[in-house]
Order: C-alpha cells, then sequence, then structure tokens
C-alpha cells in the first residue's frame, strides 16, 4: 500500500533475560530516507538494528516493512539487508563469489551475476576486484565490498551496524563521503546505527538518539543539535555546557534567567519559571578578557585550559563563583588567552536552550562515554 | 598457532657472545632427545619393516636375497583382495557415519548459548579415554544373541527369537569403530568451526541463505580441511584394525589387518606380513595425498578468518 | 546463530550412544549372577570381591600402573623439551621435525607394534614391560607434544625477552617465567599421556612380555569365560581414567582462569587461540 512508511517499528520491546535492553519503541521511517540510531553502548540500537533484519524475535511489538507484519519472519525472508560491523567477508570465495553470494542463492543467472555484480563493484568503486581475495584487501576495501555485497541484491531496505568502527579515521572520513553518494545514487532506505555523533550529523536525514532501550528524541541533525529535548540529548549530540539556572521572568519571546549573581537573556518562549538547565554549545560560548571590574554581567571566570586544534581553539574555563566548569571553543590561528587569564563568560540570547530541571537538581549528568556496541548475542558466541 | 617473536639479535651497545642468551641460539637442539627417541624406536623400526618385506619368512625368521615375491603373492591373493575390499568397505563406512554424526553435534557445539555445552563437551572428551578393549567388549555383550539388546527385548516380549543380524557382520564391526571414533571426530570439527563467527552465518543468511545454503556454502567450506583430516584418520585406523574383526566380525567380514597379525603371530610369515602391511601403508599415502590435493585445489586448505 | 532443535536432538543421541554401552558395562560389573543378559536380577558387590582377591588382576593392574607412570614422566620431560625447542626456534628443520613427531597418530598402531617387535626381535631383546613402556612412549607422544606446543605458544614471549633482557640465561628464563605458567597444562597433558598408556590394547598387544597390563589381562580374560568380573576390572579401568580426567580438566582449568580470568574449552584443548 503506497501510504505506509517502508519501515514501521510499533511498540517494540525486548528483553535478554531480566534484561530489557528495548523498551516500547516506535518509528516510522520514509522511504529513501536515511535514519540514523544513536547511541552509547547498551542503549539498544544494535538490537534494534538486528529485531528489524530479523536475526531477533522482539518480545513485544512488530515490524513492518512496507505495510507488511514481517515480525515473525526469519532474517533470510526479508527484503533487507545488512552491512554488519566486521566485513565477514567469506575467505574461501574470492570477491566475486562473495558480492554474488546473495545472488547464487537466488538462483540468478550466471550472466546477470556477472552484469550485477559489476554495476555493484562500480557503485563502491572497486570495478576489476572480481578475482581477489578477501586477505588482499585493506579494511576500508573490504566494508565497500560488503556493502557491494549488500546492494547487489537491490534491497529497499539497507541496514548498516556501525560499518565505519573498526577502520581509521581518514578511511572513515572517506567512506561516509561513499555512503551518502551510494544513498543518493540507490535511492534505498538506510537504517543506520552508530554511537559516534559526528559521523550521525554527517550522514542522516533523521537522527533517533537512543538512551537505555528507549528513543529520546527525533529529528534533523539541525534539530537535535539546537534543540535537544533532554539533558541527555544535548550533551550526546555534539559538545555542551549544561549549566543549573533559576527562570526568574518568562517571556512570550525572550526571558530572564538567573545564574549565580548575574541575570541573562534567554531567547526561549514560555518556559516554566523556576529551576531549568541552560544548554550551552561551546562555540556559543563568548570570553571578554578583563577582571570583574572591567566586565560587567558577565560570570566571572578563569582559564584552565587551552588547547590548539588547528582549525581553532578549545579552553577550559572554571567559574568559582558558581563551582562549575565551561568549555568554550573559538576560531583564529592564536588562542587569545592563557592560562590564569581572568576572563568574563557571557553568549547570545539566541545561543542557548533551556531543559526541565527538578528542584535541587543542581548537578548534571556526566556526558556518557561511547564505545562501539558490541551485540550481546555475539559476545555471547 | 601465533608466530613467536624472535628476540632482537644482540645490540651494538651489548654485544653478549651467542653463548650468553642460552637457549637461544640453538632451541631446536632441544628436541634432539625427542627426536632421536623416535627415529630410533620407530624411524628404525619402520625401516626394519620395510626391508622385512622384501625378504622371505618363514616361521618367526626371515632370511634370503631381497625379492619381490611377497609383493607379487599379494597382488595375486585372491583372499588378499577379499580382505583389502572389506576393510575399504568398512573403513568407508566408519569415517563417513563417523563424520556425518559427528557435524551436527560439532554444530550445536559450537552456536549453543545453552548452560549444557560445558557439560557435552565433559562428556565427549571423558569418553574419548575409555579403552578400546573396554568398549569392544560392551558392544559384543549388547548385541550379542544373548546380549542387552535381545534380553531386554525378549524380557519386554518384543521379539521370540534373539536378533541375529546384529553381531557377528560388518554392522556390528562399523558400529562399534563409529563409537571409538566419534568423539575424536566431534572435538576436531568442533575446533574447525572456531574460527566461524557466528556474523559468517548471519551474513550468509541476511543474504537469503536458509540452512541448507548455508551448510552448503559458508559451514562445509569452512571445515573441509578438519573433515578431510578427520574422514582419512577414521578411514586408516579403521581399515587396519585387527581387533574389531575378530570380536565382532564374525567368519564373513574378515578385514585385512587381522591378515596382517596372523602372519605374525600365527604363520610366523614375517616377510609377507610385512608385505602386507607396507602395501596398506602405500594406499594409505595415496589416500593422504589425494585429500591433501583436493583440498588444495579447492582452495579450502588455509582459510583465514578475520578474528 | 543460534543452532536448531534437530542439532541439538542429534547431540543428546550421540551422548546416548557413547555413553550407554559403557553404562552398561557398569551395571552389569553389579549384578548378583553371572549372566549379562536381562532381566536383571539384583544388585551385589560379589565381582568386585572377587578381582580384588585375585592376585593376576592385582599384578596386572600393578604393571599396568608402573608402565603408564614411566610412559607420562619420560614423555614429560621428552616432549616438554621438544615443544619448548620447536616453539621458540625458527630453524628449517622445524617442519620435518613436526612430521615426525606426529606421525605415530598417524599411523595404525598394528604398524608400531609390529615395527616394534622387529626391532626388538632383530636385538634379541625380549619382550617385558620396558618394551611395552618404549611402545607406549612412541604412542603417547604426539598427543603430550600437541597440547604442550599449544600452551607454550600461546605465551606472550615478550615476557621471556624481558627476562633475557635483565640477564636470564635459558635455564633460569624457563624455570623461572615459563615454566610457573605452563605447569598446569604441563601436569594435564602428563595425565593424560598416563591414561593413553593405562588404557592401551592395540600395540601392547605385539610388544607384551610375560607380563601382562590390565588391557591385555582383560583380553586375555575374554578367551577364557565371560562373566561380569570383566565388567568389574572394565568399570574400574573407566573409573580410573576418568576420575584422572576429572583431575586434569580443574587442574587445567585452574591454571587458565589464573592466567586469562575466564575458561574456553577449546583453548583448553591447545585447539584454539585465545582471542
Amino acid at each position: 500500500m503506497s501510504g505506509d512508511p517502508r519501515v514501521r517499528i510499533e511498540g517494540v520491546s525486548h528483553r535478554y533475560g531480566a534484561v530489557a535492553a528495548l523498551e516500547d519503541v516506535s518509528l516510522d521511517i520514509a522511504d529513501g530516507e536515511f535514519v540514523t540510531l544513536l547511541g552509547p553502548s547498551g542503549c539498544g540500537k544494535t538490537t534494534l538494528l538486528r529485531i528489524v533484519a530479523g536475526f531477533e524475535r522482539p518480545s513485544a511489538g512488530r515490524v513492518l516493512l512496507a505495510g507488511e507484519d514481517v515480525t515473525g519472519r526469519p532474517a533470510h525472508k526479508r527484503a533487507t539487508n545488512m552491512v554488519f560491523q566486521r566485513p565477514t567477508l567469506f575467505p574461501h570465495l574470492d570477491v566475486f563469489a562473495n558480492v554474488a553470494f546473495g545472488l547464487q542463492v537466488a538462483g540468478v543467472g550466471k550472466a546477470d551475476q556477472r552484469a550485477r555484480v559489476r554495476e555493484a563493484l562500480e557503485l563502491v568503486r572497486l570495478e576489476g576486484y572480481e578475482r581477489r581475495r578477501s586477505h588482499e584487501l585493506s579494511g576500508g576495501q573490504m566494508q565497500r565490498i560488503a556493502l557491494a555485497r549488500a546492494l547487489v541484491n537491490r534491497p529497499k531496505v539497507l541496514l548498516l551496524d556501525e560499518p565505519l568502527s573498526a577502520l581509521d579515521l581518514k578511511i572513515r572520513l572517506d567512506m561516509e563521503v561513499e555512503l551518502r553518494r551510494v544513498h543518493r545514487e540507490t535511492g534505498a532506505t538506510f537504517v543506520y546505527v552508530t554511537h559516534d555523533q559526528r559521523e550521525a550529523m554527517a550522514l542522516s536525514d533523521r537522527i533517533a538518539v537512543m538512551n537505555a532501550g528507549r528513543i529520546e528524541q527525533i529529528g534533523a541533525p539541525t534539530d537535535v543539535y539546537r534543540r535537544p529535548t533532554s539533558v541527555f540529548a544535548a550533551q550526546f549530540v555534539g559538545d555542551a555546557n549544561v549549566l543549573p539556572v533559576d527562570v526568574v521572568e518568562a517571556g512570550d519571546e525572550e526571558s530572564t534567567v538567573q545564574l549565580g549573581d548575574t541575570r541573562h537573556q534567554v531567547r526561549c518562549p514560555r518556559p516554566q519559571p523556576g529551576p531549568a538547565w541552560l544548554v550551552l554549545r561551546p562555540e556559543a560560548v563568548e570570553m571578554r578578557a578583563g577582571t570583574p571590574e572591567e566586565t560587567p554581567g558577565t560570570l566571572q571566570g578563569i582559564v584552565r585550559d587551552v588547547a590548539f586544534r588547528g582549525t581553532g581553539f578549545g579552553c577550559r574555563i572554571e567559574l568559582p563563583a558558581l563551582g562549575a566548569q565551561v568549555k568554550a571553543e573559538g576560531r583564529g590561528a592564536t588562542p587569545p588567552f592563557d592560562v590564569d587569564d581572568e576572563v568574563g563568560i557571557d553568549w547570545r540570547p539566541e545561543s542557548c536552550w533551556l531543559l526541565p530541571r527538578e528542584r535541587g537538581d543542581d548537578t548534571p549528568p556526566p556526558p556518557v562515554t561511547s564505545e562501539p556496541e558490541s551485540d550481546p548475542a555475539q559476545a555471547r558466541a | 598457532m601465533s608466530a613467536v617473536a624472535e628476540p632482537p639479535a644482540a645490540s651494538p651497545a651489548r654485544a653478549p657472545a651467542p653463548r650468553e642468551r642460552g637457549l637461544r641460539l640453538g632451541p631446536v637442539l632441544l628436541t634432539l632427545p625427542a627426536a632421536l627417541t623416535l627415529l630410533l624406536f620407530l624411524i628404525a623400526p619402520l625401516a626394519a619393516f620395510a626391508v622385512y618385506s622384501f625378504l622371505t619368512g618363514s616361521l618367526y625368521e626371515v632370511s634370503g636375497p631381497l625379492t619381490l615375491e611377497n609383493y607379487r603373492e599379494i597382488a595375486q591373493s585372491e583372499l588378499n583382495r577379499k580382505l583389502a575390499r572389506n576393510s575399504l568397505i568398512v573403513g568407508l563406512l566408519a569415517a563417513v557415519s563417523s563424520v556425518v554424526i559427528a557435524l551436527p553435534i560439532a554444530y550445536w557445539l559450537r552456536y549453543t548459548t545453552s548452560r549444557a555445552k560445558t557439560l557435552v563437551l565433559f562428556l565427549i572428551v571423558a569418553s574419548f579415554l575409555a579403552s578400546y578393549l573396554v568398549r569392544i567388549y560392551a558392544w559384543r555383550t549388547i548385541l550379542g544373541a544373548e546380549g542387552v539388546i535381545n534380553s531386554g527385548l525378549g524380557a519386554l516380549g518384543i521379539v521370540d527369537e534373539p536378533l541375529t543380524f546384529l553381531v557377528f557382520n560388518r554392522f556390528a564391526v562399523t558400529l562399534a569403530l563409529v563409537h571409538i571414533y566419534l568423539p575424536y571426530v566431534i572435538l576436531v570439527i568442533y575446533a574447525g568451526l572456531g574460527p566461524l563467527q557466528p556474523a559468517y552465518l548471519e551474513a550468509a543468511q541476511d543474504l537469503g541463505a536458509g540452512w541448507v545454503q548455508r551448510w552448503r556454502r559458508v559451514v562445509l567450506p569452512a571445515v573441509a580441511a578438519p573433515v578431510g583430516s578427520a574422514l582419512l584418520f577414521v578411514f586408516v585406523l579403521s581399515a587396519a584394525d585387527y581387533v574389531t574383526p575378530q570380536f565382532l566380525g564374525g567368519t564373513a567380514s574378515v578385514m585385512i589387518g587381522v591378515q596382517v597379525q596372523v602372519a605374525f603371530q600365527g604363520t610366523g610369515d614375517y616377510a609377507g606380513g610385512a608385505a602386507i602391511s607396507f602395501a596398506l601403508l602405500a594406499g594409505f599415502l595415496v589416500c593422504y595425498g589425494l585429500v591433501a590435493l583436493g583440498l588444495r585445489l579447492a582452495r579450502l586448505d588455509r582459510l583465514r578468518f578475520a578474528s | 546463530m543460534s543452532p536448531g532443535r534437530f542439532t541439538g536432538l542429534v547431540t543428546v543421541a550421540g551422548m546416548l550412544f557413547l555413553w550407554l554401552p559403557l553404562l552398561v558395562v557398569v551395571l552389569f560389573s553389579l549384578h548378583t549372577t553371572a549372566s549379562l543378559s536381562f532381566p536383571f536380577d539384583g544388585f551385589s558387590l560379589r565381582w568386585y570381591e572377587r578381582i580384588s582377591e585375585s592376585p593376576e588382576v592385582r599384578a596386572a593392574a600393578r604393571n599396568s600402573l608402573v608402565v603408564a607412570t614411566s610412559t607420562a614422566l619420560v614423555t614429560l620431560v621428552l616432549a616438554t623439551l621438544a615443544a619448548y625447542g620447536m616453539s621458540r626456534s625458527r630453524s628449517r628443520w622445524r617442519a620435518p621435525l613436526s612430521l615426525l613427531f606426529f606421525l605415530p597418530i598417524t599411523l595404525p598402531g598394528l604398524f608400531i607394534g609390529i615395527a616394534l617387535l622387529i626391532a626388538f626381535s632383530r636385538l634379541e631383546y625380549s619382550l617385558s614391560l620396558v618394551t611395552v613402556t618404549v611402545a607406549h612412549l612412541v604412542y603417547v607422544f604426539p598427543f603430550f607434544f600437541l597440547l604442550a606446543r599449544a600452551a607454550l605458544e600461546r605465551l606472550d614471549p615478550a615476557l621471556e625477552e624481558a627476562a633475557a633482557d635483565l640477564g636470564a640465561t635459558g635455564w633460569t628464563i624457563f624455570r623461572r617465567v615459563t615454566l610457573p605458567q605452563v605447569w598446569p597444562v604441563l601436569v594435564g597433558a602428563a595425565c593424560l599421556a598416563f591414561a593413553l598408556s593405562f588404557d592401551e590394547f592395540i600395540i601392547t598387544f605385539f610388544v607384551v612380555g610375560p607380563d601382562p597390563t590390565l588391557p591385555l589381562f582383560i583380553w586375555s580374560s575374554l578367551r577364557r569365560t565371560i562373566d561380569p568380573s570383566i565388567n568389574a576390572i572394565s568399570t574400574l579401568l573407566l573409573a580410573f581414567t576418568v576420575l584422572l580426567f576429572v583431575v586434569t580438566f580443574a587442574l587445567t582449568s585452574w591454571g587458565e582462569r589464573r592466567r586469562r580470568g575466564t575458561v574456553d574449552p577449546l583453548v583448553l584443548t591447545g585447539a584454539q587461540e585465545p582471542r
């Protein structure tokens, strides 16, 4: 039915023994979209992907592909294909036989196989590699062959489980460009899993931020970045300074918050009066040199660390009056501050965001460290 | 097996004499005692054994000039051909049966997440240690006309007459041989499946392969080498067996190993026995060669799986 | 990739197939009557009493113990040295030596037994427990060598290099760095060697002298009468070797756990590299 989304995940929950990996997750993915499931290890993103692929059966809920309920269908009967974290090319077959594997299983004729394999290899820019063996290929090449092996079957939905996490940084950046191009050229629906928020923002049409088995926020990368709906999302997607403030005046367009001794304007419509979290991205922090007298209305701080980063610099500033630390970033070849300099911190009203806070909750949770998620089922084997 | 990194050569700053590095210099010398022992007590006797086959034997002695007479007799002997054929059949049956039974068991062991896995492994390795003779004896008492099966069936009233087809035939011999070698074959194939991570099977399944296709295209090629070596191992040891056919085989299924044993301890024809043995050995070598060649040609002999 | 129900069923059937015959032997060793068929008349320990009183059984058991112990000890020394030498060397002799060391496994016992028989008769050395021990040595060697070499190759070479850098020479390195890490596996392999020697029949048949080992004794008993006393001896033989295995397994597990914190059966048997 043409109105159905390409992938619909409906109320999916999953438990491994006593552990709840997914709790009532629902998501619709449109045809041709590039959606990323982003989160730290253990958040359930890989489990969800494997449920869509058909390797796990959810404890509750349904999975529909183009309107058809496939929840009970095993992986080899679904019109999805997956690219795994490790290339898993079959070592006893050459590149041609690897890429043609799905075609051979489906009984496609030899001539068709050759044509389609060539097409797939061209797509990943590895023409002529048919006779090579997997041990002759580099990590990046192997993943591209794995991609070709999946795409040669012309799946409507391509599932990718952290395919770049095992590659070196430079190769990863190149592969991101390749992936975007392949997505454009094939028009297939991509469902991507990663813990790397930078990758997620670079690749996706929409990002689903996941935490502890639930989707915390879904939206376009800019939305998730500029308007996080939770402290977790704020800290996981990009770097964030999260400061406890009190809303003293709630206006329609601008509001006023109190932070220590100073008051600041925030462009955030109709917040609740009372305690709130102020989310401030490092690049939005403005630093003014000088003593408190020279910089009225700013938060007083002392520079504790300065790091040069090629394209700019990063600073860590301690705010002794508040007992907090703030990260700042700026452009420019030479950082304008040294360690132990006194500075005043400020920001523009439109460069920050407010989130609800419980009274008495003064310390933001520490940012979650993210590592490639090892799938529990794999780890057991 | 990981290659052991060679220790760095003596650095110019310290330049110790080679002796100072002790074992580093000639570690291979440590193998000398073992090598000499085996040369003395295996290779030399086998060489003598080979020479015997070219002499003339009579009454526990050998004598005379070198001759090919023994081999000519073997080639012409009707009896030997019959025995060889029987041994070949039993060997093949035992080998193929062991492998066919072992494959699903090894697969289960490799990919199960059940806690029973340790128990099953324990059972397999423990049964590996049961003495050969105890097993033969066990099957004899079970399959015999007054054995466990027959008396059990009789007591339950299922049969009136004992089933005589159970023992003293090729079936009984093969059954006992499979019982003996099955644990080894399971362990060899289980070890062979080690590098085949579940991700490969999932990848195959994702590409549309049901279990038949997965076995045909991924599992079997992955274990082709271990399966080949297991087949050879069971075939060679079964074909040359001389105790099992005597105990469980009856008169119709004598095997060639028995002939050899009789030659050495019965008639005393050392030279003839030696000739049969070496003809057998030559046959086995040909089999080893064929299997190795086959694996090499199919490029299944040295697969490297990504970790 | 969870295995399906079919493979699970075959596994259960396989385990039954392997163990039921052995358990039948055990069962009838406790039979009150001399019959080896159903119906089962009741339990009794008379056969065990009979064999424990028999001087021949005791002598055969003692012979087996002597042979197995000697085999295990000599193999321990020879094979450990050989495995250590092979694993620390890059010599081009490694390939032919490997072939030599694994040769006994590939040869049917018939050949090894007869070859040794010929050798001893040529040298006019009369058959005795010594000749049996020699034969067992040859037979058991590849098993021990395999386990020892696997364990030695799994060790981190950096540890020995560090010791050498600190001035230790060969024997010291072996004693203070290598041995403390691998001794559980070596003891386990020695137990395996012991068990294999204790059970051995096919080769022993040809080189045994006037003093029989326990399996040989069982064989000659079979020639006389078949009664449950044979079951009793067989059960004891079985129980002894299985017990030995349990001890071996516990020892090598403990050794692995000390080293790595987890136990992987494949790694224990030397069949696979730890991940």
